[in-house]
């Protein structure tokens, strides 16, 4: 059962916040503010593009009020604190009523929402849980209520990516936007709340047609874990997840097997067979044999990892189910280890692998 | 004229107690609704004590019953020594502190590695890891659970010496194998459980902890899915009851550094 807002334990900050003016003044272009998140993930590269993206993501196919809620119920799910209580404060300042948010989050049989709204939530829920993780008959069941295959997959697309947004908050315990959440809960935050439905009908109705990018899927399917990003080929979200695959595995920081091999581990935790398979692929290519793959993924640990990336085998499996302070003391003795960029970086990597394999449900 | 003033007086006034009746009634409802998912909320809570949380959500689903299914499990029993002694020496609500205590250590410590408890037996336990989903390192969970709790034990104990009670020494036995999962008893008297041959002989070596007088024993099946970061002792082979041949069990005696 998901625990509500108040139910999270939530440590100290494990990144500190980092100044970047420059990359600050570039988020803030973007996306119009700068979040805590954004200043502790500032020293990497590919990590801070890709959280600028997540939150600047306008869906094309998938209706503003559903992509809310997704992101409401799957922050819930994933027990991050932070993104929770950012996205309880957006729906109320968007209009929903607290009743009906309550209803959503204590998951109850919630009468002002459709039964594809409904559907949706528990897609969200099972999706973000994995326990098993759905395959593409659940996409089918959402394409069976009405849905288009587009808005399916791109539903999956928020999903995702709010699960790697959520490991970001989680693995950095990353304090909660408290400003935002009490000017939601405050006669201000009601007042915009009021008018909220309007302005959003307003800018719905001036909404562009959705957006039919002209992508080479050939084009994204090479490269790391290319057929998840070949997957989404004609929606915007292609090229950032191909962006956000290439970058992690250019980056220096955590050397390109361990990488590789994290993904595998996730891969192995949520069953999924592909990106075990293109993980080994990445390892071959680096000289790793089947064998040593095997081992390293059944034993959570490989003589030829240099010897600072030994803790991350056991880490990132931890980071696949989790329990919010077990995983966050686990992480801080992993910062202590290993240093704040490797850190930074494997919590990158693991928030990704997270995002990637239950993404690569459009593969099955 | 008057006349057809004071039937439409009548009618609206009518009309609106008519409303306000609705609403209130609404009004009612709703609070009777979300009083009763609160009780609901409750419920799931304190069921969640007796069954894995996994197991609540997918039985409290309407869609998922939670099917019975052959799965491969690691199973780890845990059992005090001499405790029933103790009980007989200390006063009855001290030794329930002190056995309660005692769980409560021990299922952070499973939990924490992706088990959970699904059976407590007077003083002893079965913990499963992988029973409610597939899980690749349930055979490193259990043992790095069974560590875990080794040193949680060595911690209570220092907190029994400090209030003059006695200290608790348990042994520990784990072993893996396909075994039968599922929600298993009579009618209301129903729990989540597994049935079959390899929790015969989980429970076994952990009975094989007093002969080799050591705390945490692991099964030949065991050690093989283990890596080289475990430091394990060949104990000799001893006979079990139901088992034919005699039994090859591993001491823990923990990892390396």
């Amino acid at each position: 059962m998901a625990l509500l807002l108040d139910q999270i334990e939530w440590d100290e900050p494990i990144l500190s916040a980092v100044d970047d003016p420059a990359w600050e003044a570039e988020a803030k272009r973007r996306v119009g503010r700068v979040g805590e998140i954004d200043r502790r993930v500032a020293p990497n590269p590919w990590i801070r593009e890709l959280c600028v993206a997540a939150v600047s993501y306008q869906p094309t196919h998938v209706p503003m009020r559903l992509f809310n809620i997704a992101a409401f119920v799957t922050a819930q799910e994933n027990a991050c604190r932070y993104c929770y209580g950012a996205n309880r404060a957006a729906l109320k300042v968007m209009g929903f009523p607290e009743a009906l948010i309550r209803q959503i989050e204590r998951d109850a049989s919630v009468a002002e929402l459709d039964v594809r709204e409904r559907a949706v939530i528990e897609f969200c829920r099972n999706l973000a849980r994995a326990k098993p993780r759905p395959s593409r008959a659940a996409l089918e069941r959402l394409v069976g209520l009405g849905y288009s295959k587009a808005t399916a997959d791109e539903l999956a697309l928020l999903i995702a990516s709010s699960c790697f947004y959520n490991r970001i908050g989680v693995l950095t315990a990353c304090p909660p936007e408290r400003a935002f959440e009490r000017f939601a809960n405050g006669p201000l935050g009601r007042v915009v709340g009021a008018v909220a439905p309007l302005t959003l009908s307003l800018t719905n109705l001036m909404r562009r047609k959705p957006q039919i990018v002209a992508d080479d899927a050939n084009e994204l399917a090479d490269g790391p874990f290319g057929k998840v990003a070949a997957a989404l080929a004609g929606l915007p979200a292609a090229r950032i997840v191909k962006t956000a695959l290439d970058g992690a595995f250019a980056s220096p920081v955590v050397s390109r097997p361990t990488k590789a091999l994290m993904f595998a581990i996730v891969g192995r935790a949520l069953d999924c067979r592909y990106t075990e398979a293109a993980a080994r692929a990445l390892l071959a290519a680096d000289g790793f044999d089947a064998a040593e793959v095997d081992a390293a993924v059944r034993t959570l640990a490989h003589p030829r990892l240099p010897p600072r990336e030994t803790a991350l085998l056991p880490w990132v499996r931890d980071t696949v189910h989790y329990q919010t302070p077990a995983v966050q003391v686990q992480t801080r003795a992993l910062l202590n280890d290993i240093g704040r960029d490797a850190t930074l970086e494997a919590i990158g990597v693991a928030a990704l692998a997270n995002g990637t394999v239950r993404l690569a449900m459009l593969l099955e | 004229m008057t006349t057809a003033w004071v039937a439409a007086a009548i009618v609206v006034a009518g009309g609106i107690a008519l409303v306000a009746y609705l609403w209130r009634r609404a009004a009612q409802l709703e609070r009777l609704l979300a009083e009763s998912k609160e009780q609901l909320e409750r419920l799931q809570r304190l069921f969640e004590r007796f069954v894995p949380g996994d197991v609540v959500d997918r039985l409290t689903d309407a869609r998922d019953e939670f099917p019975p299914l052959r799965r491969h499990v690691t199973m780890l029993f845990a059992d005090l020594r001499d405790f029933t002694a103790m009980c007989d020496r200390l006063d009855p609500a001290q030794s329930v502190a002190i056995v309660n205590g005692y769980f409560e250590r021990m299922n952070a410590a499973i939990t924490r590695h992706h088990g959970h408890l699904t059976e407590v037996v007077g003083d002893g336990l079965l913990a499963l890891f992988g029973a409610t989903e597939p899980n690749p390192w349930q055979a490193r969970d259990a043992v790095l659970a069974a560590l875990a709790m080794r040193d949680a034990l060595a911690q209570y104990n220092a907190e029994l010496r400090g209030r003059a009670l006695p200290e608790l020494r348990f042994g520990v036995g784990i072993h893996g194998g396909e075994v039968v999962c599922g929600v298993m008893g009579a009618g209301e008297f129903s729990k989540f459980g597994v049935a079959g041959d390899p929790i015969n002989v989980a429970s076994r070596i952990e009975g094989l902890t007093r002969e080799h007088r050591v705390d945490v024993l692991v099964s030949d099946d065991i050690r093989a899915a283990l890596d080289a970061g475990f430091r394990l002792r060949p104990m000799p082979p001893a006979l079990v009851k139901g088992k034919p041949e005699p039994v090859q069990t591993y001491y823990v005696e923990g990892l390396r550094s």
